[in-house]
């Protein structure tokens, strides 16, 4: 029963350090194992400003096994997936030490919005656009944090459904260009998305080709 | 079919069908098959007797040769043989045959204990040039997963960062790692501790939370936690073979630190799983015996000679201390005569073919009245079964009347009728093939299978005849020899096989004549031992 005295311990740190903005609950009183936990984006990085709630399991050896954390708010960052919230963090994996706390593991996941690992990535699409295109990265980062993580702009943006081409940081140029030859919008973004191309120089006729002749298929 | 037999039949012993059999029949004991009751009698388990009696081998024959449905004509048996085996064989040149024949494999057959000795005889002879205590010397073997050349060339280089690093001994300035571990134990950091165990009255342990009298541990850096935790997480982590650390910084646990806290020697457990990943790692060299259960590593040096049993198509079969054969190079059970190549693609063949059962399932359908499997045989939709005559629709599997004139096109059924019904003829025809090939290969992987029980059982039972019965040793260990050389010139038998250029199976004639008299004279004198044991009462015959 160590396990339980362990978890309503680290509550109580938790709730005495209110200046580290960190919250951590149950989802319900009953069940001990299953708690959300949230942390702020850190300043100065796309994530400024958003609320990210994560999703905590805690194994029934915790805290020798290290708890399941994945992210229920939508992030755009190389080592989150951008579909499931899966995080790659070796803390969370064989670095884990019982010493760790659940909120020690939220500073992690905190810090590691501050400095994404591109060459371990959990999705590989986004590590991709980190690497090649740092500014249309950020950019998107910043609209998904707007979006899902309750972001300032969030109320500016009146709810309206953003447009798909900037949720992948698709240049809209490149769709409109496809668009103008006949192609479904949104087969083009899949496509440009499959490939890893967010924009084009006009002169590339391969890649414009290689597009294509996906299209096509 | 003859021919056929001969290439799909390469290690049962089907003496049933030699002309000879009669010769050494006992006329006192009117059966067909004596073998199989003798065996039955001497192995003495009714219950068993099914099993292993040779009966299922005869089925075995008549259902692979004789079933209609799977006799192929010579000629088309002739082609498709060939064109079965997806990896073509290369032809072996002339020259290469002058150049002799594969080399001896000198191996040796090893336990992760075994392994375990050598190293430690290596770290004595290290010690000189480390110059620290042993179990730390260890504990870089380990880290560097018995990697002497690395060990040492990063020793010479970096010898005190390399202690640090691995936590042999202590940052000169210890400082908790991370802000908040800082946080929760302020008082930590600078503070020597003696390792090992204390007892402390009311310790509170930051791990489990608990406030309690208690043993506690800690190495020289003073991150002390309860004994209960310890254990905990030392069992946690003696599985994956890495060095253990503290909980909160790199120094390590040394063995005699594992052993003091765990109460046993546990540390040999952590030893063992640090070899299995060392194997892991020199897989070229260290194989497993891929039996279930047995614990045989086979070591071969030098692999350069590999690479020549790969080029002439023989494979490298070891044998393990447990007397279980297999190939060193692809890890099955020996397969001779197909080589690695024949027989990695028959088992990926197998792999996926099983997966084809779905092509069976969506050519064959139980008729709807009488449950019988029918195959479609092209396009046409208009069934009839063959058992009970009902004639209905493939696509609706509803009654043919009610469709009248469209013979061959039901509402919904609209393609190509005829490259529809070429092509699944030409799959029909390919699973045929397989199936039959399959069923072949199956049935003696079992009956082979039965035979290596077989020969356990009947070792074990003549052990047992020798305590209880009048059985002279010399008799008993006549019949257990035998049935080991029997078995040692069956395999021999059938690596000879491996040949496959006409010309070197011409020359080598009289060695396969000396191989399968020797086989035969095996044979009968082991017959004829059983024979001895029913002539003189000590078994009887069943049912
Ligand atoms: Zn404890
Ligand atoms: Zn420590
Ligand atoms: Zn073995
Ligand atoms: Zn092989
Ligand atoms: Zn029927
Ligand atoms: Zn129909």
């Amino acid at each position: 029963m160590s396990r339980a005295k362990r978890i309503m311990k680290e509550m109580q740190a938790v709730k005495d350090d209110p200046e580290a903005h960190i919250t951590l609950e149950f989802v319900s009183e009953s069940d001990i194992h299953h708690l959300k936990g949230s942390f702020l984006g850190p300043p100065g990085t796309p994530y400024e400003n958003g609320t990210f709630i994560v999703d905590i399991e805690v194994p029934m050896e915790y805290p020798f096994k290290p708890p399941k954390m994945k992210f229920d708010t939508k992030v755009y960052h190389p080592n989150v997936s951008s579909v499931t919230g899966a995080i790659c963090l070796d803390i969370l994996k064989n670095a884990w030490s019982p010493v760790i706390t659940l909120k020690s593991a939220l500073i992690s996941l905190q810090a590691l919005l501050q400095s994404p690992e591109p060459n371990d990535p959990q999705d590989a699409e986004v590590a991709q656009h980190y690497l090649k295109d740092r500014e249309s990265f950020n950019k998107t980062a910043a609209l998904w944090t707007q979006l899902y993580a309750g972001g300032d702009a969030a109320a500016a943006n009146n709810g309206a459904d953003p447009d798909e081409a900037d949720l992948y940081g698709i240049s809209q140029e490149l769709v409109q260009e496809f668009e103008s030859q006949g192609f479904q919008k949104d087969r083009i973004i899949e496509v440009l998305r499959r490939l890893g191309i967010k924009s084009l120089s006009p002169d590339d006729n391969d890649t414009v080709n290689r597009v294509i002749e996906e299209l096509l298929e | 079919m003859t021919q056929m037999k001969s290439k799909t039949t390469p290690i049962t012993s089907d003496y049933i069908d030699d002309p000879n059999y009669e010769k050494v029949h006992n006329p006192i004991f009117d059966s067909e098959n004596i073998s199989s009751f003798t065996l039955t009698e001497i192995t003495d388990h009714k219950t068993d007797s099914g099993v292993l009696s040779q009966d299922s081998e005869f089925e075995i024959e008549d259902f692979a040769y004789s079933d209609d449905e799977f006799v192929y004509d010579d000629e088309e048996n002739n082609e498709t043989y060939d064109s079965m085996l997806s990896q073509p064989i290369k032809q072996i040149t002339k020259k290469e045959m002058s150049e002799g024949s594969v080399p001896n494999l000198n191996y040796e057959v090893l336990t992760t204990q075994n392994i375990f000795k050598n190293m430690l005889s290596r770290l004595d002879h290290l010690q000189p040039v480390f110059n620290i205590p042993r179990e730390d010397i260890l504990l870089l073997m380990q880290h560097y997963d018995w990697n002497e050349e690395r060990l040492l060339e990063n020793w010479t280089e970096r010898m005190d960062e390399l202690l640090v690093e691995i936590g042999v001994s202590q940052k000169t300035s210890a400082v908790a790692t991370s802000l908040e571990k800082k946080a929760e134990n302020p008082d930590i950091s600078g503070v020597k501790t003696k390792r090992g165990i204390a007892f402390k009255q009311s310790f509170e342990c930051i791990i489990c939370c608990e406030d309690k009298d208690t043993q506690t541990f800690s190495l020289e850096c003073g991150h002390e936690y309860c004994i209960d935790c310890y254990r905990h997480y030392i069992e946690n982590k003696l599985h994956n073979g890495n060095v253990i650390t503290c909980m909160d910084c790199s120094l390590a646990l040394k063995n005699i630190d594992i052993d003091t806290v765990m109460g046993h020697d546990s540390s040999k457990k952590l030893m063992a799983s640090s070899i299995k990943s060392f194997i892991q790692k020199h897989n070229k060299n260290y194989k497993w015996c891929p039996y279930a259960d047995c614990k045989c590593i086979i070591h071969l040096k030098d692999t350069s000679s590999l690479a020549e049993y790969t080029r002439l198509h023989f494979s490298p079969f070891v044998k393990c201390d447990a007397e279980h054969r297999f190939c060193f190079n692809c890890g099955f059970e020996t397969h001779a005569p197909a080589d690695c190549n024949v027989t990695n693609a028959w088992v990926k063949k197998a792999k996926k073919e099983s997966e084809n059962l779905n092509w069976v399932m969506s050519h064959t359908k139980e008729c709807p009245k009488c449950g019988v499997n029918i195959e479609k045989d092209g396009g046409c939709n208009h069934m009839k079964c063959s058992s009970c005559k009902y004639e209905f629709c493939w696509i609706c599997e509803g009654d043919w009347a009610p469709h009248g004139k469209s013979f061959y096109q039901c509402t919904l059924y609209t393609n190509d009728e005829k490259s529809k019904k070429k092509e699944s003829e030409d799959l029909s025809k390919i699973m045929k093939k397989y199936t039959f090939y399959y069923r072949v290969f199956n049935e003696h992987e079992i009956s082979a299978k039965l035979d290596w029980k077989l020969g356990q059982t009947i070792g074990s039972k003549v052990r047992a005849l020798q305590e209880k019965m009048d059985v002279s040793w010399i008799e008993g260990q006549f019949l257990t020899d035998s049935i080991k050389i029997l078995n040692e010139a069956v395999e021999d038998l059938s690596e000879l096989l491996q040949i496959k250029d006409p010309e070197q199976i011409m020359k080598n004639k009289l060695e396969f004549y000396n191989k399968s008299g020797y086989v035969e004279n095996r044979m009968y004198a082991l017959m004829e031992c059983g024979r001895d044991l029913l002539c003189k009462g000590i078994c009887k015959p069943t049912d």
